[in-house]
């Protein structure tokens, strides 16, 4: 058979036909892994299959959907947007076909999402407004660029140059400045110098996840400059998308590694980690909570450092060079789970679906903004999950986890606190560390 | 003929607007290929349609009334619980109705009389999961644990696990079947009280029709609801570990425990199978194809190419490994004894006991059959028997010569003979070829190959499972019958006279072979006259 030239570049849909034309329809893109089934509640992983239920939401049906729209067979309309977009890319998918079958499964959703932008028929119309806020206020909300800083308090006291770089993000710049501030207050509160950029803008998140492939290119280029230019070697996030977008989807954008980005990508769960085994935080302060973590899914199962790959298929399907797949085993799972077990007090419960089986709030990658029942509906079933297992709390480490399940909670009456990690850590440290 | 918008009207009707669709892209992702179970070959390319409409019915009722919407205005339909099982389970012809079945998950389990009632959207793993936390199991079969129990249960159902509690027309209680005219018919114990409790009812005992030996694949009508017989397991908890991919179940070592043998010769294997059964011990018997040990363990496709080439004829001949599955289901001791039992049994016949790992990745919970496409992209099973042991095993080796002239398009695999294991403790033996392919090369080989299996058979007089829809039905029917076939289409006619449930099946692969040019050279027996209403 002759061989193909295959790349994993997801601007050209065309390297994913494979991918699209080996789906079985095992649908172990939608079920629990069947080793951790736990019966018939709870036994799904999919958030867009579960509400939806037509087959052709699940990443088998768009697996086949999207060969016929390579093919020509199949024109766009408004049930084709839908399938295309009413899905949170939450890599579910991509973590249960890659458990036997190693199928690109979620760089073929975002392929379908760019094709259908290049086409003229994507993204959502609510989707294009809020470029229109990124392009102009480079933020998400479309707020005052000039008012992203606001979130500082006098007692937090950034450096003007530090190893460090705290990236911010819309989320906590904005409409959830409490995570900011708990990250601020817990790197000084562990003596960690930290800056800010300059001029920060939006990561692009939304840009990227709705396929508006150029516009998200060109900010990553643009924010990864201004990164370097201020010598950090290490870049925090308290956001899960954002620290996806550094680590992941602009090397991807920009065909690098992610080791050749210049610096180090961190999220705030990994780094709390490292400053507690040194010595330079202490979780002394008692907070007596049940509380049961959510995974989000750009700090786990999607969080596998990009390295970019091209070669050649052949027979069988076997590929060359070989590639070294992302199957979502090394995402930051245990961390988050160690740090908060052992704030004094601290009852951690697992949710029934944890780890790369976890069920995605349903905020993500442009879903809150174009189908808000969806997403409400999504948050709405993991709240009963927690509920459950009696958690008092849920905690996620994602500001746009907390906006989404903060919502479902007053939409359903929940009586469930929602927390950021950022700020139980900083409950269990107030009062203990040095301040800098 | 597309489904009349009076017709939709009124399924619309049954089920609401939020589970009925006609729109193409919907359709569309109903497609059965082109990758899957069987898919990529002609009979896929020749034989399925996207369906014209879907629709998902919650409960028996309102299924009911579907298929009875389809018998008044002809319109043909199929009903689907997952989709996994390739192109036969999937529309062969234009603008059939889907009713898809994932909404009838309802499930009851009653621990005290041993079994559990589940609606056709259930799978297994959850069946599973919800069996063990009560101190009870089943077979996941073959087909994987991601498959509608129900459709595998009137379908294959059989596991190396059926060693032990043997075939599944046996688990099969109280049903409820709605006809391909739309009436609701009751077995077993359910014919005559409600009660979920009995296969076996008043009159002729309708599971035969129901399944056969390997199922009709959804042409007699739809099950709505069985009832499972469930089994006494052991109390200790099957830890679920790892990280996916590599996640498997921990095994209490004291009470179940999987243990893998060398053994001198295929006749050793068989010898410790049948020895196995005098005995009465062990939970599962089977032997592991050299290539499952690759697939396991290999970390990528690439890997299991580069472990694969080295392989060569002599090794495959002379690989015995045998895997038994032991489980102390009273106690302890129970494992402690049957273990000392079967290091005798072994020694006596010169096998070795292997380093064997203490974990399940395959048949408790998981049944990884979606691992078998990871090789090759195309697989399907061309043939099973369910008979002796001393059968099951010729009729592998004979199959292994059959497809070197196959080979390409099939996969080099060095004259392996294919898997056999022992059921029914030790009363009977089972034999499963299986085969893979690249669905980028010119596949009309494996169609023939499939084909001439059939001829095979005959021939040699091997007694396949896989008859009624899966091989033409005017080739086997007579050898089988002598009128098998005859018998088969006055059911059909007797209880779907207008043809509409799952057309053309049973006669598909008589169709096929007609519609199919690569396949005539093959074909030398009597043509079936189709029904009028085909």
């Amino acid at each position: 058979m002759p061989k193909s030239k295959v790349s994993l570049d997801v601007t050209q849909v065309e390297n994913f036909v494979f991918d699209m034309s080996r789906c079985i329809k095992c649908k172990g893109c939608t079920w629990v892994d069947h080793i951790y089934m736990p019966g018939v509640k709870y036994s799904t992983r999919c958030p867009s299959a579960t509400k939806y239920l037509f087959d052709s939401y699940g990443a088998y049906g768009k697996m086949r959907i999207g060969v016929a729209m390579v093919e020509g067979r199949l024109g766009y309309s408004d049930e084709l947007l839908k399938i295309l977009y009413a899905c949170t890319l939450c890599g579910a998918c991509d973590v249960g076909c890659k458990r036997n079958l190693d199928l690109e499964i979620e760089l073929t959703l975002e392929a379908l999402r760019i094709k259908a932008v290049k086409d003229g028929k994507g993204p959502m119309p609510k989707h294009k407004k809020i470029a229109q806020k990124i392009m102009q206020k480079h933020n998400f909300f479309g707020s005052h660029h000039e008012n992203r800083k606001k979130w500082l308090t006098d007692d937090i006291k950034p450096s003007p140059k530090a190893d460090l770089l705290y990236f911010v993000g819309c989320s906590a710049s904005y409409t959830h400045p409490e995570i900011a501030r708990a990250t601020a207050k817990i790197l000084n509160t562990s003596g960690t110098p930290f800056m800010l950029l300059p001029d920060e803008w939006c990561c692009g998140n939304m840009l990227y996840s709705v396929g508006m492939i150029d516009e998200a290119r060109e900010l990553a280029q643009r924010n990864i400059d201004a990164v370097r230019q201020t010598g950090a070697n290490i870049l925090l996030t308290s956001c899960a998308e954002g620290y996806r977008m550094w680590k992941v989807d602009y090397p991807k954008m920009l065909n690098i590694s992610t080791a050749d980005l210049g610096f180090k990508v961190v999220h705030l769960t990994e780094y709390v980690d490292e400053l507690i085994k040194k010595g330079a935080l202490k979780l002394s302060n008692r907070i007596d909570l049940r509380l049961t973590y959510h995974d989000p899914c750009s700090l786990s199962r999607l969080s596998e450092p990009w390295v970019p790959w091209k070669g050649e298929r052949g027979l069988w399907g076997v590929v060359n060079p070989p590639l070294e797949r992302r199957r979502g085993t090394n995402g930051v799972y245990q961390p988050p789970r160690d740090i908060l077990n052992s704030i004094p007090g601290v009852e951690l419960v697992e949710m029934i679906r944890m780890r790369e089986n976890a069920f995605c709030c349903g905020a993500g990658r442009g879903t809150k903004e174009a189908f808000p029942d969806f997403a409400s509906w999504a948050a709405g079933q993991r709240l009963v999950e927690a509920k459950e297992v009696g958690a008092e709390a849920i905690v996620s480490a994602c500001p746009w986890c907390k906006d989404n399940f903060t919502d479902a909670v007053k939409n359903n009456g929940k009586s469930l606190k929602v927390l950021d990690f950022s700020e139980l850590v900083l409950s269990a440290i107030e009062g203990t560390g040095k301040r800098r | 003929m597309a489904i009349s918008k009076e017709a939709y009207k009124v399924l619309e009707s049954i089920v609401g607007s939020e589970y009925i669709s006609n729109d193409p892209t919907i359709c569309e992702g109903y497609r059965s290929g082109p990758g899957g179970y069987e898919s990529g070959l002609g009979y896929e390319r020749v034989m399925t349609r996207i369906p014209g409409c879907v629709i998902m019915p919650r409960t028996t009722e309102e299924t009911q009334k579907i298929v009875k919407v389809c018998n008044r205005y002809k319109i043909p339909y199929v009903p689907y619980s997952t989709g996994f099982y390739g192109p036969r389970s999937h529309p062969h012809v234009s603008d059939a109705l889907i009713i898809d079945l994932k909404r009838m998950d309802d499930f009851e389990i009653d621990e005290k009389h041993l079994y559990a009632i589940v609606g056709s959207g259930v799978i297994y793993s959850e069946l599973q999961a919800e069996a063990m936390r009560r101190g009870l199991y089943i077979v996941i079969g073959g087909g994987g644990a991601q498959v509608s129990a129900i459709a595998n249960m009137i379908g294959d159902g059989w596991s190396p696990l059926s060693y032990r509690v043997g075939l599944p027309h046996r688990r099969i209680l109280g049903t409820e079947l709605i006809l391909p005219d739309g009436e609701l018919v009751r077995l077993g114990s359910l014919a005559f009280q409600d009660d979920y409790h009995w296969g076996e009812g008043p009159g002729p005992d309708l599971r035969g029709l129901l399944r056969g030996f390997t199922g009709h694949r959804g042409f007699l009508g739809i099950v709505t609801k069985m009832a499972i017989k469930l089994l006494p397991f052991q109390p200790e908890r099957l830890e679920p570990t790892g990280i996916s991919p590599n996640t498997a179940l921990k095994l209490p070592e004291r009470r179940v425990k999987w243990i893998n043998f060398t053994m001198p010769s295929k006749d050793s294997m068989r010898r410790a199978m049948v020895e196995m059964a005098n005995a009465e011990i062990g939970a599962g018997a089977t032997k592991v194809p050299i290539f499952w040990r690759a697939i396991a363990r290999a970390k990528s496709k690439e890997e299991f190419w580069e472990l694969w080439s080295k392989e060569n004829e002599e090794k495959i001949a002379n690989f015995h490994v045998l895997r038994v599955l032991l489980v102390g289901f009273t106690s302890e001791e129970q494992l402690e004894y049957e273990e000392n039992v079967l290091m005798e049994i072994i020694g006596e016949l010169g096998g070795e006991a292997r380093r064997t790992r203490p974990t399940d990745e395959s048949w408790f919970k998981n049944a990884d059959s979606a691992g078998m496409w990871l090789m090759c992209g195309g697989y399907v099973s061309v043939d099973y028997v369910i008979e002796t042991v001393e059968h099951a095993i010729p009729h592998g080796e004979n199959y292994a010569k059959l497809k070197r002239n196959y080979t390409p398009p099939l996969m080099p695999d060095y004259g392996d003979p294919g898997w056999f294991q022992s059921f029914e403790l030790g009363h009977q033996g089972y034999s499963e070829f299986l085969v893979y392919w690249d669905p980028d090369e010119n596949t009309d080989g494996v169609d023939q190959f499939y084909l001439e299996t059939s001829k095979e058979n005959i021939r040699k007089r091997f007694y396949t499972s896989l008859l009624g829809s899966h091989q033409p039905l005017y080739l086997t029917g007579p050898a089988y019958g002598p009128n098998y076939h005859k018998w088969l289409l006055k059911i059909k006619d007797e209880f779907d006279p207008q043809f509409i449930c799952h057309p053309p099946v049973p006669l598909n692969h008589d169709v096929f072979v007609e519609r199919a040019e690569w396949l005539k050279p093959q074909k030398d027996w009597e043509s079936p006259e189709l029904p009028k209403a085909l």
